[in-house]
């Protein structure tokens, strides 16, 4: 798939409350923009964010999800971080059951002083899938979830 | 329903670059067709007053304040709203000015992004619903685990403050470690001299009564939770009267039965029922029945008949008892042990004579363990040289990799000890780091430098080091090749925590570090509380730990306390928590295990998962664990997320 000229990817963030959001807040406070792209849903550990919700959020329109956690061992809720991180390689499986590339789902650690690794992270993502381009559903580029297993010996 | 969204312009740093027209305009479109009210600065005291009062005159079902970070101003704007006579949880921010006024460049794309953001709460403030915090009794009472430093100072000080306090030691005494010492780091007090007035008035002073001190007892259950445990205590007999014994010590006189003290490190005798070792609290002695004569059948009241205080005194029918008392938090204050330095391979201990232990060179120190103070070797002599083996066992991956943190003091302790009663004695410390930090440690550091008869060598591993006999019954340190006669060798083992902390980790469900000590909430915010709510951490049952850093530790496990459970008031249960809807529960478990807080429980009568509201914190990890969608999140369900997620796409 090739990058559409101009095409701005919607990404939606899930950032838990103690670590990255807090971090967003500081980049905020260091007034570097960053790409617009990135709406951000607060939730008070990354250990609540649901796969389903990565899946609905691609369903309902989003290019690319970055999950921001406490960085590992700096967990308010001690482990909930490491719940996500278990739950993402199940998810990476899932999306390339689905044919969507594992990139457009970003786990990444950011800490409440990490401002400028924020911004760095929400660069890169917007650019991963900028360059990815807009997320074609299955049913819409014709992989479906049987081509998958196909494919498979 | 009615939505009002509050716009602030926080003077220019959201103006400048998102238009409230723009917005306004776009609001039209949202469900519910809010109403926008464009403020200048909401947060300041003017803000709050007209926000209050043009809540009370719109009447909105709804709110969304479009301002600053929530982790800014969220507990304000919540605090308003119930001036306002609205739950505080109706409301939600969009933060649009850390995350988009202050980090986008262009004014039109900004307010772009702002109207999503606000579209997003919107949809999601529609799902929320009111919560209520909840109201909980409690007992202020506490309970402390262990009579040592910290456990002492935490219990007497929380008796001043007028709580009941059930002391629980283990061992037949109290003071815990130090006691057993004849003097201490960093200036040489005498340690039962320095102790004393606490222990005199943890027993006998003006608050005691409120203090109930059980030795010889232990922990067996602790059921509830903060506010509201009940623990049950097995009290070990200890056959003699504490309230009628007068420490006259007839009843020792008269035993037959002896065995080896295991309070002076097995290096001296006691019998059946006798004292731990002179001068300890309370004064009365403990009889050990599996010592006894009659733990063999035989028939013997010696020491019953011996007692000058009448037939109560001793009594020798005495059994276990459980007891059981309700406490609202429990202070672990269990302390620390030594490492079995014989598992240090080359260090001779328990192979070689003359190879000590710190503990065990401790009490050879003191007038009351087994040698009344005096330094001599197995022999019989005085040593004419010594060698003092630093980090035997810390610093070391093949054991304990941290720093012990309290050798290098006592071990110069010891330097100046046994100088001042052997002024001849050479002393070599081996050593590999040394940690000496603070303001008073160093005087015996220098004392040590400064004594012509001593010397400091490094080493780098602990298999540089090898303790071996050596000629005339000398034993020889050899530090890679380089051979040293000495008569005595003492060993700096690495701190561990005391025996039996496995015992309570499981009972409490009180976390423990990969070296066994108790694992704190936050190593640093919070060091003296545990993951479990009300279950304080103090001591060097944490981390090893000297006297003082104990004696700070018990005072702020008595902070968490006082502050925490107050005599007639009532606790606030957070309403952000999780709860089961029993008619979906299957059973699983999956939520216990995943939950750090050991705030799920099974009920396994109903076959379902409960969550108790006073532990949860509010993570949501167990909502997302649960496979059958049975657990609700308040304040963050799937419906509200997906709505605010829904919300922002459009």
């Amino acid at each position: 798939m090739t990058a559409e000229k101009g095409f701005e990817p919607k990404i939606i963030g899930f950032l838990c409350n103690w670590c990255s959001y807090a971090g967003a807040d500081k980049a905020g406070g260091m007034q570097q923009p960053y790409p617009h792209n990135v709406q951000v849903i607060r939730v008070m550990c990354s250990g609540r964010v649901d796969p389903q919700f990565i899946l609905s959020a691609l369903a309902k329109g989003a290019d690319g999800v970055i999950i921001l956690a406490c960085h590992p061992g700096d967990c308010h809720y001690k482990e909930g971080n490491c719940r996500v991180l278990q739950r993402q390689s199940m998810l990476n499986l899932m999306l390339e059951q689905l044919g969507i590339e594992k990139e457009r789902c970003r786990l990444d650690y950011v800490s409440a002083g990490e401002g400028e690794k924020f911004n760095r992270v929400i660069r890169e993502m917007v650019e991963t899938v900028r360059a990815l381009g807009p997320l074609l559903l299955p049913s819409e580029h014709g992989v479906m979830p049987s081509d998958y297993y196909a494919s498979k010996p | 329903m009615k939505t009002d969204i509050y716009f602030c312009n926080c003077g220019s740093n959201i103006a400048e670059k998102i238009s409230s027209e723009t917005v306004t305009g776009a609001a039209s479109s949202f469900p519910d067709q809010p109403y926008v009210k464009v403020v200048d600065f909401i947060c300041s005291e003017e803000g709050k007053l007209q926000f209050e009062e043009s809540l009370k005159a719109e009447q909105p079902d709804r709110v969304v304040v479009a301002a600053c970070s929530p982790r800014d101003h969220e507990a304000t704007f919540r605090r308003c709203l119930t001036n306002a006579g609205m739950n505080p949880y109706l409301m939600q921010m969009v933060n649009i000015r850390e995350q988009i006024a202050w980090v986008t460049e262009d004014p039109a794309i900004a307010t772009e992004k702002a109207i999503q953001a606000i579209r997003g709460a919107v949809c999601r403030v529609r799902l929320q619903q009111p919560l209520e915090k909840k109201q909980l009794e409690v007992c202020p009472d506490a309970l402390v685990v262990g009579a040592g430093p910290a456990g002492m100072k935490a219990a007497l000080s929380l008796a001043e403050a007028g709580r009941k306090v059930t002391l629980v030691e283990r061992t037949p005494f109290i003071g815990g470690l130090p006691v057993r010492f004849e003097e201490l780091f960093p200036a040489l007090e005498c340690a039962p001299c320095m102790l004393e007035p606490l222990m005199g008035e943890l027993l006998h002073g003006d608050h005691a009564g409120k203090i109930e001190l059980m030795t010889m007892a232990e922990l067996v259950e602790v059921t509830g939770f903060y506010g509201n445990f009940i623990a049950r205590i097995r009290q070990k007999p200890r056959h003699v009267s504490l309230h009628e014994c007068i420490g006259c010590g007839e009843c020792v006189e008269a035993c037959p039965a002896v065995t080896m003290n295991e309070f002076n490190s097995n290096a001296s005798e006691r019998k059946a029922i006798d004292f731990a070792f002179a001068g300890i609290l309370p004064n009365a002695p403990f009889l050990m029945e599996e010592v006894c004569v009659r733990s063999r059948g035989e028939e013997c009241r010696a020491c019953k008949d011996a007692c000058p205080m009448g037939e109560d005194v001793v009594n020798l029918e005495e059994a276990c008892e459980i007891v059981e008392r309700r406490i609202g938090s429990v202070i672990l204050a269990t302390g620390a042990a030594l490492y079995d330095v014989s598992r240090v391979t080359g260090m001779g201990m328990g192979l070689l004579p003359d190879v000590y232990d710190a503990l065990q060179f401790e009490r050879m120190l003191s007038s009351t363990g087994p040698t009344g103070g005096e330094i001599v070797t197995a022999g019989g002599c005085a040593p004419s040289s010594v060698a003092i083996i630093h980090c035997v066992g810390s610093l070391d991956d093949a054991h304990k990799p941290y720093c012990s943190g309290i050798c290098c003091q006592y071990a110069f302790k010891f330097n100046h000890l046994i100088s001042a009663k052997l002024p001849e004695t050479t002393i070599i410390h081996y050593h590999r780091e040394l940690m000496l930090p603070g303001k008073e440690a160093h005087t015996l550091f220098h004392h040590a430098v400064s004594n012509r008869n001593s010397s400091l060598k490094r080493y780098v591993g602990i298999a540089d080091l090898e303790i071996t006999q050596g000629d005339h019954g000398r034993l020889q340190v050899s530090a890679k090749g380089e051979v040293t006669p000495a008569d005595m060798v003492i060993l700096c083992p690495a701190v561990i925590p005391a025996e039996g902390a496995d015992t309570l980790s499981a009972l409490l469900d009180v976390g423990r570090d990969s070296f066994g000590f108790f694992r704190e909430l936050h190593g640093r915010l919070d060091a003296a509380q545990s993951s479990i709510k009300g279950i304080y951490l103090a001591g060097a049952c944490q981390e090893p730990m000297d006297i003082r850093s104990a004696m700070l530790e018990g005072m702020a496990t008595v902070g968490h306390t006082l502050a925490g459970l107050q005599p007639g008031r009532t606790i606030e249960i957070e309403p952000i928590t999780a709860e089961v809807d029993e008619t979906h529960c299957a059973g699983c478990h999956l939520c216990i295990s995943v939950c750090p807080y050991r705030a799920i429980s099974f009920d396994a009568g109903k076959n379902v998962s409960g969550i108790n509201a006073v532990l949860c914190h509010g993570c949501g990890t167990c909502v997302t664990a649960c496979p059958a969608g049975a657990i609700t999140g308040h304040h963050f369900t799937n419906a509200q997320i997906m709505a605010e997620m829904e919300g922002v796409l459009k």
